[in-house]
């Protein structure tokens, strides 16, 4: 095996990652707050890329234009979700709000698949942003660069938020205690809709990429990346932002070395040694790779 | 600390088995096709004509539906058109047609609800293999004869039983017949294979083209897996771009991934010809733009420009019916599954029966059909016919030439 076979790959495992990363840091935001494991996240990335084709192909608007409608429109239905399916369950058991969300998750699967059809259409973004070109020893095209830079400044931005603004103490607080933020005069229901909103928009940018890399979009695209996105969460230790991002690099990278490691026969399989691996970080880490060893909230 | 372990662990599995169940979960209506109540007004059968009770069953929703859906377009207006021309013997035909959901277990009760509410004494329908093996087994169990539209496994009548026929020719003709147009008119010598392992359809085409490629003296340079649904293929382009190359590729996969894996694959700069079978005959690859003109080749049942009468009168009456040309192959199949069904209906006379009408499905031969001439055997129940290679160009596939499979 050579070099350069094994960095391509290499790439494209942190390609993957950042997607993930995006998708990862939405659930852990709102499982810090809420300890709401919502399944609907990975949905909100698909209605965003759906949006994301209406819009540049019945009005042909610039893509730039169509993600901020997207993302607009998304982050409606995000907090919309938020106040049918979860808020009026914010004093239930963390079970209950789980099914709630995976009731939301197949409710807007079924609703996609009764407008668009399960059908899956071609998703292709202007051939000036996806044509590879060669840089260095890698072919990239801009919307692969633009996955790294974006989640770099996703990142960067949220640690910002969270540790310097009024807003990000609040959401830090709320996670901390959420009764005892109530107290200090917190506004708890509008930390959480931050949350959502945040959340949201970071699942349609992300659905972009991931559909602008695939070429392709169906009612149920988000789910396993959702999934995994989950998953990398929980490796990390969920509701650690950090955690969830390495989590996701964890995933992306491991899921795309199996794919290209392996021999050709078992590469259809590599999911399940996907999850194997996370088996094994759990075991040897119950709490995640960064998962602080706290009890349940009080 | 524990019950939040719980919870997580109770999300994982949900989510897991939620993912699974979607993988072939389509919730969709259950609507049966409008039985041809206008066309009974207009014919007076006579006192002893009761209408004879067809079945169809297609996977109108869910991934199935992009060959599934022309399908029942076609068999419906081969039932329109039967009907307006007074029947078959006098007697009109009613088909009900139910969506199998691309479920197996749809698929199988339906054809249950078929035979037990609907009184059918035949079937039609279904274009791939893992739904008509499900359907199959239940009609031959009740004895009813079901002729399937676009599925191409050619063990199936030997697995199902002998009620079960085949309408379109078996994966390997089709395997064989690309093999021996890259070989014998492209010149190739060595190929590359991607196989979606996810599906008995494209598993069982890929290993009949690499048996016939290597029968023929072609070498296989490399052999590549992926999974129905799977989203990214650098690894397998970054392995198919380091062998430097092959004279041609052969995909072998369903229509759902067509698309990601032609943009994907050309973008990452393979640039040697694909073949696929069958399974690539769908408009939504189509769509895939200026890149459905780099030299890609199905191999399929017909090509709409074939001159011959048969084949002109099915894209006319399409047409007036439809308002648009036929999808793709399988809207044609579908067509001649109910024609083959009208054949045996007609041969048996006075006594229609379902077991006369599997005898005489048996034994016809030389039936001129839209995807070719139908003859069938008490030895093969899979039509021997010839396979047609198209090219892709400007969102159409276009006739290239006819392929022997042998």
């Amino acid at each position: 095996m050579n070099i350069t076979y094994f960095l391509t790959i290499l790439v494209s495992g942190l390609k993957l990652g950042s997607i993930y990363a995006i998708v990862a840091i939405g659930y852990s935001i709102v499982y810090g707050i809420l300890r709401l494991i919502n399944f609907a996240h990975g949905d909100i990335m698909t209605i965003g890329v759906y949006l994301i084709l209406v819009f540049m192909n019945t009005m042909g608007l610039p893509l730039f234009v169509c993600v901020l409608l997207s993302v607009a429109l998304s982050v409606g239905v995000g907090l919309l979700i938020e106040r049918l399916a979860y808020r009026p369950l914010r004093d239930a058991t963390e079970e209950t709000t789980l099914i709630s969300s995976l009731a939301v998750s197949a409710l807007l699967q079924n609703v996609l698949q009764i407008i668009f059809s399960a059908q899956r259409k071609p998703f292709l973004l202007p051939k000036s942003i996806s044509t590879p070109m060669q840089v260095g020893m890698f072919k990239l095209s801009v919307i692969n660069i633009a996955t790294y830079v974006v989640t770099a400044v996703f990142l960067v931005l949220l640690y910002a938020l969270l540790k310097k603004t009024k807003i990000g103490a609040a959401m830090r607080a709320c996670s901390e205690n959420m009764r005892a933020a109530r107290l200090m005069g917190v506004n708890v229901n509008r930390v959480v809709m931050f949350a959502f909103f945040i959340g949201s928009a970071m699942a349609v940018v992300a659905g972009l990429l991931l559909a602008g890399e695939y070429k392709t979009v169906y009612p149920s695209l988000g789910f396993v990346p959702g999934l995994k996105a989950f998953c990398a969460a929980v490796v990390g230790g969920i509701g650690s932002l950090g955690g969830a991002v390495t989590g996701a690099f964890v995933i992306g990278v491991a899921e795309i070395l199996f794919q290209g490691l392996m021999p050709t026969t078992m590469t259809a399989y590599r999911d399940a040694f996907v999850f194997l691996l996370m088996v094994a970080v759990l075991l040897l880490r119950p709490n995640g790779l960064f998962g602080k060893n706290e009890g349940g909230r009080s | 600390m524990k019950k939040r372990k719980a919870t997580v662990f109770l999300a994982a599995v949900l989510g897991v088995a939620v993912a699974a169940a979607g993988c072939g979960s389509n919730t969709g209506t259950t609507t049966a096709a409008p039985t041809s109540a206008a066309a009974q007004e207009t014919t007076a059968p006579a006192a002893s004509s009761e209408p004879i009770r067809i079945g169809g069953i297609f996977n109108v929703t869910g991934d199935q539906s992009s060959i599934d859906a022309p399908a029942q377009k076609g068999f419906d207006l081969a039932v329109d058109l039967i009907n307006k021309a007074g029947g078959i013997n006098g007697r009109l035909i009613e088909a009900t047609s139910y969506d199998g959901q691309t479920d197996q277990a749809v698929c199988a009760n339906n054809a249950k609800k078929l035979i037990e509410q609907d009184k059918v004494i035949a079937i039609g329908g279904l274009s791939d293999s893992d739904y008509a093996y499900a359907a199959g087994a239940v009609a031959q169990a009740a004895g009813i004869p079901i002729v399937f539209s676009g599925a191409t496994t050619p063990d199936i009548p030997d697995t199902v039983g002998n009620y079960a026929f085949l309408t379109a020719f078996g994966d390997n003709t089709c395997a064989y017949a690309t093999a021996n147009f890259l070989f014998k008119t492209q010149g190739a010598k060595t190929v590359y294979v991607l196989i979606d392992d996810s599906m008995s359809y494209t598993t069982n085409l890929a290993s009949y083209f690499i048996e016939h490629w290597k029968e023929l003296g072609g070498e296989v340079v490399l052999e590549d897996h992926f999974k129905s649904g799977d989203y990214d293929f650098s690894a397998q382009i970054q392995r198919y771009l380091a062998t430097g190359e092959t004279d041609a590729m052969f995909i072998s996969s369903g229509p759902d991934d067509a698309s990601s894996i032609i943009q994907q694959f050309r973008e990452g700069g393979a640039t040697a010809p694909m073949i696929s079978g069958d399974g690539w005959d769908s408009d939504l690859w189509g769509v895939a733009g200026d890149l459905a003109n780099q030299d890609i080749y199905v191999g399929t049942h017909y090509a709409t420009s074939d001159e011959s009468d048969v084949v002109q009168n099915f894209i006319k009456a399409y047409n007036e019916k439809y308002g648009i040309d036929p999808e793709n192959a399988f809207a044609a199949l579908g067509y001649d599954c109910m024609m083959v069904l009208k054949k045996a209906i007609e041969d048996c006379g006075g006594d229609v029966t379902s077991a006369n009408i599997r005898d005489k499905i048996e034994a016809i031969q030389g039936l001129q059909c839209v995807t070719g001439t139908i003859s069938y055997s008490a030895e093969s129940h899979v039509p021997a016919k010839s396979v047609v290679i198209t090219k892709a160009e400007d969102n159409h596939l276009v006739f290239v030439e006819n392929a022997a499979s042998n």
